[in-house]
């Protein structure tokens, strides 16, 4: 028993979670590619988060690492050992599902013990180790209740805890809050990132919720029908998305993006917008010269649109057609002739519907995406 | 308000009248049981003068020798006990294997088992003797006459309707729980067992409380295999010996009647939340 307890022991200071997926490919049958060469390198102790909207393939993946999911081609390392042929249980992975998987006929402890039973560790390392999670859950009350006695955010807790007294190598979230209301979202956001920290494991999330992979994520991985977008950190997502999807997924309110033609104009390249005229800094003229005469996407963020007093002929005037007052900040709906906007003001100003409103970009922030293959002009790795 | 309290008090009646049609037969089983033979064809709604009659007829029936009462009750358990048991495993496995294989063989394997479910046992009662003798040429191994011949055929008869019930409640299971299971370390039988298995608790309820009533009280299926003056016989071929061809002993046929419906009454009233349970959960997840 005791040389059990120091193996586990000696396991645990060796794990490293690195996880990594090589060029992997799921054809569901029928052909239907559900994700295409994904090439991903989760370090270990990294937060992974992989993001994008229904269907985009992202809990595929997920599934694929658990061992759920079979890899119809590439290679899968989970600590530098190839798993494709390993079954879940021999991955030494834990995952905590949307809807929380919990064995309804057994109590919170019998769930919680489960995977340890069934691995037949020591009675004394299994009560020790429930309680600790418990304890860092505070779900040490509830340990003899049944999974329909407790609320959504109490077996969201459960369902973490079943995952981590099993101190693997890498933990899955399968879109874990997805269920809970709006306020405890918040919260359960905010003690898993504090797990992380703690536990400081290897962990690979999956959310379609941008605002959860922005928060939580040390790096997001931006998912769409199947193919990466893009890797990287919150930030350089946010600052520098790779195209017009990443551009528009990243963020909220989505970042504004509409066709403008590129033009000279006494000897400066200028980009025009629904009236809007933006002189572009020399630093960008490179980057815009193939395009003159031509259009580019300009990409503008809400928050980079500035409201100004002073009516010119360069900026951009706008029709306010919802106001939505969040306190600290107000969303401006806007209409133009041809498109919609958000521009995100102070809550000072009292915009009314309907009254006109003049804005001007923040120049050095503006995105510039090719109009056909959508990707960004001034993305650089 | 006045219409809908009419509507009421006649429902409650109507209630009251099919309580009373259907506590008839218990009734008359009841107070006959404890009549000796001539009370019964006489005075057959008279209540019994001398409940202690009810016990002699208990005594009379254990010691007749050609009825064998004990022996018969002891038949009769261990068919039902052994045919439940392989119902419940056999169907709630073979349910579960169906749901969680989605391929057009388990459809069609499905529907074969939903489409004998409407085949009257009268058209295959035949084809299943000369079956099982053909079974027995070929193989040697007996099945009419045989614990083993009976239990095989209720297996064969209330494995459909059990298949039907537990396919719909299987289905409403998440998978999700069974994948949780494989992550937690259980390979395919563990997860049956120790997840899927302890679920199906109210559905087992309902399962084993619908095919025990009808094998417990079968007469055509256990005459056509067992026979009437085999080795072993269950209770209703048992108390049909109380009726000759010139004499029925009607005092004697009531009380084995009562007597063999006790065991499954009490075992429908300790299942009845579960069944309830189970055919709600059934029904409408």
């Amino acid at each position: 028993m005791l040389l059990c307890v120091i193996r586990n022991r000696v396991e645990e200071v060796g794990k490293v979670a690195k996880v990594l997926l090589k060029d992997i490919i799921k054809i569901y049958d029928g052909d239907v590619k559900a994700v295409d060469r994904a090439n991903i390198e989760i370090q270990d102790k990294e937060f992974m988060v992989l993001v994008g909207p229904s269907g985009c393939g992202k809990t595929t993946v997920l599934r694929m690492i658990a061992g759920l999911e079979e890899i119809s081609s590439g290679d899968l390392f989970i600590d530098s050992k190839r798993v494709n042929d390993e079954a879940p249980k021999d991955r030494d992975i834990a995952m905590v599902f949307q809807n929380y998987a919990l064995y309804p006929h057994m109590s919170v402890y019998g769930n919680m013990q489960f995977g340890l039973r069934i691995r037949n560790f020591p009675k004394e390392e299994i009560h020790a180790r429930v309680k600790e999670a418990a304890q860092i859950l505070d779900i040490e009350e509830l340990l003899d209740r049944k999974p329909k006695a407790l609320s959504g955010g109490q077996r969201q807790r459960v369902a973490v805890g079943r995952a981590i007294v099993r101190k693997p190598k890498v933990f899955l979230f399968d879109e874990p809050l997805s269920n809970l209301d709006a306020k405890l979202r918040v919260q359960m956001r905010a003690e898993i990132s504090s797990l992380h920290s703690r536990l400081q494991a290897t962990m690979i999330y999956v959310t379609h919720d941008q605002t959860e992979a922005m928060t939580m994520g040390d790096r997001i991985v931006v998912m769409r029908s199947g193919i990466i977008q893009q890797i990287g950190t919150p930030l350089k997502l946010y600052n520098t998305p790779i195209n017009r999807f990443v551009a528009g997924f990243i963020g909220s309110p989505p970042m504004n993006i509409s066709p403008a033609g590129v033009s000279e104009q006494d000897g400066k390249i200028v980009v025009k917008e629904e009236g809007m005229t933006v002189v572009i800094p020399e630093s960008r003229e490179e980057v815009l010269r193939p395009y003159l005469g031509g259009k580019v996407l300009m990409g503008v963020r809400s928050e980079d649109l500035k409201f100004t007093n002073e009516p010119k002929e360069s900026n951009l005037n706008a029709k306010v057609i919802v106001v939505e007052p969040l306190g600290n900040e107000t969303h401006l709906y806007l209409e133009t002739k041809d498109s919609q906007l958000i521009a995100r003001t102070d809550s000072e100003h009292g915009f009314r519907v309907g009254e006109r409103v003049d804005f001007t970009p923040e120049v050095k922030k503006i995105q510039f995406f090719d109009i056909e293959t959508e990707r960004s002009l001034l993305y650089s790795e | 308000m006045k219409q809908s309290k009419k509507r009421v008090i006649f429902l409650e009646a109507l209630g009251v009248l099919f309580f009373i049609l259907f506590m008839l037969p218990l009734l008359l089983v009841l107070i006959n049981s404890a009549k000796d033979a001539f009370d019964v064809t006489q005075y057959p709604l008279r209540l019994p003068e001398d409940w202690g009659q009810l016990g002699r007829n208990v005594a009379n029936i254990w010691a007749n020798p050609n009825v064998q009462y004990s022996r018969s009750f002891f038949s009769s358990v261990l068919i039902t006990v052994l045919s439940l048991l392989f119902i419940m495993f056999l169907s709630s496995q073979a349910a579960w294997v169906l749901v969680r294989t989605k391929s057009r063989l388990s459809i069609f394997i499905f529907t074969l088992f939903v489409a004998t479910m409407v085949i009257p046992f009268q058209i295959v009662m035949f084809p299943l003797l000369s079956w099982f003798r053909t079974v027995t040429d070929f193989t040697g191994i007996r099945l009419l006459r045989t614990y083993g011949g009976m239990i095989l055929a209720y297996l064969g008869f209330g494995s459909s309707l059990s298949i039907f019930m537990y396919h719909g409640f299987i289905k409403s299971i998440p998978y999700e729980l069974e994948e949780a299971a494989s992550i937690d370390g259980c390979g395919r039988i563990r997860t049956f067992y120790t997840i899927i298995h302890p679920i199906l608790k109210p559905i087992h309820a309902t399962v084993l409380v619908l095919n025990s009533i009808w094998i417990w009280n079968d007469y055509l299926l256990p005459l056509l295999i067992l026979g009437k003056s085999g080795r072993v016989m269950t209770i209703p071929l048992a108390v049909s010996n109380f009726a000759g061809a010139y004499v029925k002993q009607w005092d004697l046929i009531l009380t084995a009647i009562l007597m063999s419906m006790v065991p499954v009454i009490i075992f429908f009233l300790l299942a009845q939340r579960s069944i309830i349970k189970g055919m709600v959960q059934g029904s409408i997840k």
